[in-house]
């Protein structure tokens, strides 16, 4: 809590319901997490984990029947979660820009791409149509996209799906936001388009200096690009590192049989790949200790009973882990 | 990296496919949409053109030649007054055309501007819109007009006679336009609300896709979201409904005409020419033969049109 003047986004117990026939289902459970002036933060989790939910809900983008219970966003010092739709509209796109998951079916299909990149420039920044223009064709040169004088009059089906993501990427970053967040933006894409686009945004976060938010489930894709690293299970953060200490050393078995998941070349080709066997729980089926001991190897009766709370762990920095084992676990690796 | 850019630069030398030009090749390869679009341009260059060009004035009566039969000097022959039934067809055409375009106009902003609010901004509105609409659909449509015009007509014919007495301004002295009001009136009244409906579904399925979440994460306005990202994606079907709207909306003119509530005479309407004819159609057939003839064709060429469009504006419904 040193660097709190450097702070951009403050997320303090979060928790988000979903409305159900059996009343409403808690899917994200007191999420803690921030993220720093110029710094780029990996949110992993399995699907379902509540990882793009937090990312909506902090934009108040919720689909209907999902809402935030409780808890405080404050960005820049401002709280998301109590500003006017007149503010938060002005947030949106203009200090933090957006990259969806599936660059298919995220633009508008009846709109020339160069018009849907002008118009958060038009509306946010003022600018007139030619000069939103103008400013269209750099950014779209600024993504990696060739030709872009001709391309802007294309339409979203016209470009392969590297290209809109590109596109995408261009539009969140139109306004020169402070945070980028990026949910998933590679999922769609294939292997040698996702290093690209990973790529891209290194390098822009570089020359623009922003603030990234990166969610993913894909462990090893990230770990050239951000600089910390936080683990969802369940609606809950289960560790919190800096991205070295987190590959070297990781603390919650989740975090464990997460990179236990990930294969690796060395491995005998006929292995069987491994995997975190069970599955998470069912919103509004929690367990009532940790989230994960029902599928923990390394789970105790406390666990069951009771939920950790992410701490520190020792002689580490800014390592954390919620976890009662994390010493144990320490013994076992 | 270098095969994605050479990728694109391959498929920047062909023109950019737009999915307005990609429709109009499919519909070009559909000949009965093609049938449907050629006679409905001829119908509407009639409509604007064809009573400048007929050979006699459509009011013009010739007693001496009476109910002629068809022949080169009068096409369609001529009526009981020995008025051209040709030169009156063309200008029922316009007649046609006129209501058709003006009450599908009315009607369709009217719906479409319910229907979005309806399916956009969902309840309260959408329970208040789609309940007026499911009212307005249960009146019965020609016991609606029947009651407009024997309601509205006379008081209005009255209140135009007045202010004319008053202010000796010719422009009241028009009665024809009294009839042309009271039918885009209570027309446009009973015709907005599939419009509604179909709009309202169209705004409720594309509100939920993933591009008007990005473009409300881009901050940007409901209105804006609303007007260059909702309705231009509802607008494929929006065509074809409006397509085949102006078809029944000449249908329903001339059954209204037929009936005595729509255009009234001399003003020439397919409708009310039918009705004419149809009293002496045993011996003089081409009287009723002529507007009907026409009216059908109109009826088909719009639907051929409507269901062209709707094939090639719906790449998954076509190869």
């Amino acid at each position: 809590m040193t660097k709190t003047g450097n702070r951009l986004l403050d997320v303090k117990g979060l928790t988000i319901e979903i409305e159900t026939r059996n009343g409403s289902a808690v899917v994200v459970d007191g999420i803690d997490l921030h993220v720093d002036k110029g710094e780029t933060l990996g949110v992993v989790g399995e699907s379902g984990c509540g990882k793009s939910l937090t990312m909506l809900s902090l934009m108040r983008l919720l689909p209907n029947k999902i809402r935030v219970a409780k808890g405080e966003a404050h960005f820049d010092g401002r709280d998301l979660q109590r500003m006017s739709n007149r503010e938060l509209r002005k947030v949106r796109g203009g200090d933090i820009g957006f990259v969806f998951q599936d660059p298919m079916t995220s633009l508008n299909p009846v709109m020339r791409i160069g018009d849907q990149l002008a118009e958060p420039l038009i509306y946010h920044r003022g600018m007139g149509r030619q000069e939103a223009r103008k400013r269209a064709v750099e950014l779209l040169r600024l993504v990696g996209i060739p030709g872009p004088e001709e391309r802007i009059q294309a339409y979203p089906h016209e470009l392969s799906g590297g290209m809109r993501q590109r596109v995408m990427i261009a539009i969140g970053l139109a306004c020169e936001p402070k945070l980028l967040i990026a949910d998933e933006p590679t999922t769609a894409l294939d292997v040698t388009i996702q290093a690209q686009i990973v790529d891209l945004v290194k390098d822009l976060r570089e020359k623009l200096g922003m603030s990234v938010v990166w969610i993913t489930h894909d462990l090893a894709l990230i770990a050239g690009l951000v600089d910390r690293v936080v683990v969802l299970y369940a609606g809950t953060v289960v560790e919190d590192a800096p991205v070295d200490a987190l590959y070297a050393n990781p603390r919650h078995p989740y975090t464990r049989g997460l990179l236990a998941s990930i294969p690796k070349l060395s491995d005998q080709p006929t292995s069987r790949l491994n995997s975190i066997g069970g599955t998470p729980p069912e919103p509004g089926r929690r367990p009532q200790g940790c989230p994960f001991a029902p599928r923990c190897p390394l789970a105790m009766d406390i666990c069951r009973t009771h939920v950790p709370k992410l701490e520190p762990v020792a002689a580490a920095g800014h390592h954390r882990a919620a976890c009662f084992a994390v010493e144990k676990a320490q013994e076992a690796a | 990296m270098s095969a994605i850019q050479t990728q694109p630069a391959i498929l920047a030398e062909e023109p950019p496919v737009s999915l307005w030009r990609d429709a109009w090749y499919r519909l070009k390869r559909n000949r009965l949409a093609i049938f449907g679009l050629l006679i409905v341009a001829l119908l509407a260059f009639t409509a604007l053109f064809g009573p400048y060009l007929t050979p006699y004035d459509f009011l013009s009566q010739d007693l001496a030649a009476r109910n002629q039969a068809p022949s080169l000097a009068h096409l369609f022959g001529t009526d009981d007054l020995g008025r051209d039934v040709f030169s009156r067809v063309v200008y029922g055409t316009r007649t046609a055309f006129l209501v058709a375009v003006v009450v599908t106009t009315i009607a369709l902003v009217i719906g479409t501007a319910l229907g979005a609010i309806a399916g956009f901004f969902g309840n309260p509105f959408d329970r208040v819109i789609m309940w007026l609409t499911d009212v307005t659909m249960s009146v019965p449509n020609l016991l609606l007009v029947v009651v407009i015009n024997a309601s509205l007509k006379t008081p209005i014919a009255q209140w135009m006679e007045a202010r004319y007495l008053a202010t000796l301004n010719p422009f009241y002295r028009e009665t024809v336009w009294i009839d042309f009001l009271l039918v885009f009136g209570s027309m446009a009244l009973i015709s907005w609300p599939p419009y509604a409906r179909l709009v309202r579904a169209q705004v409720l399925s594309i509100r939920s896709r993933p591009y008007i979440t990005a473009a409300q994460a881009l901050g940007l306005s409901n209105r804006i979201i609303l007007m260059r990202y909702v309705v231009p994606n509802a607008l494929g079907p929006l065509i074809v409904a409006v397509s085949a709207g102006l078809g029944t909306a000449m249908v329903l003119e001339s059954a209204f005409s037929f009936l005595g509530v729509g255009v009234n005479p001399p003003t020439p309407s397919w409708g009310n020419m039918i009705s004419d004819g149809l009293r002496v159609w045993q011996h003089y057939p081409h009287l009723l033969a002529a507007p009907a003839a026409v009216l059908g064709l109109a009826s088909v060429a719009f639907s051929f049109l409507g269901d062209g469009l709707n094939d090639a504006l719906n790449p998954r419904g076509s190869k």
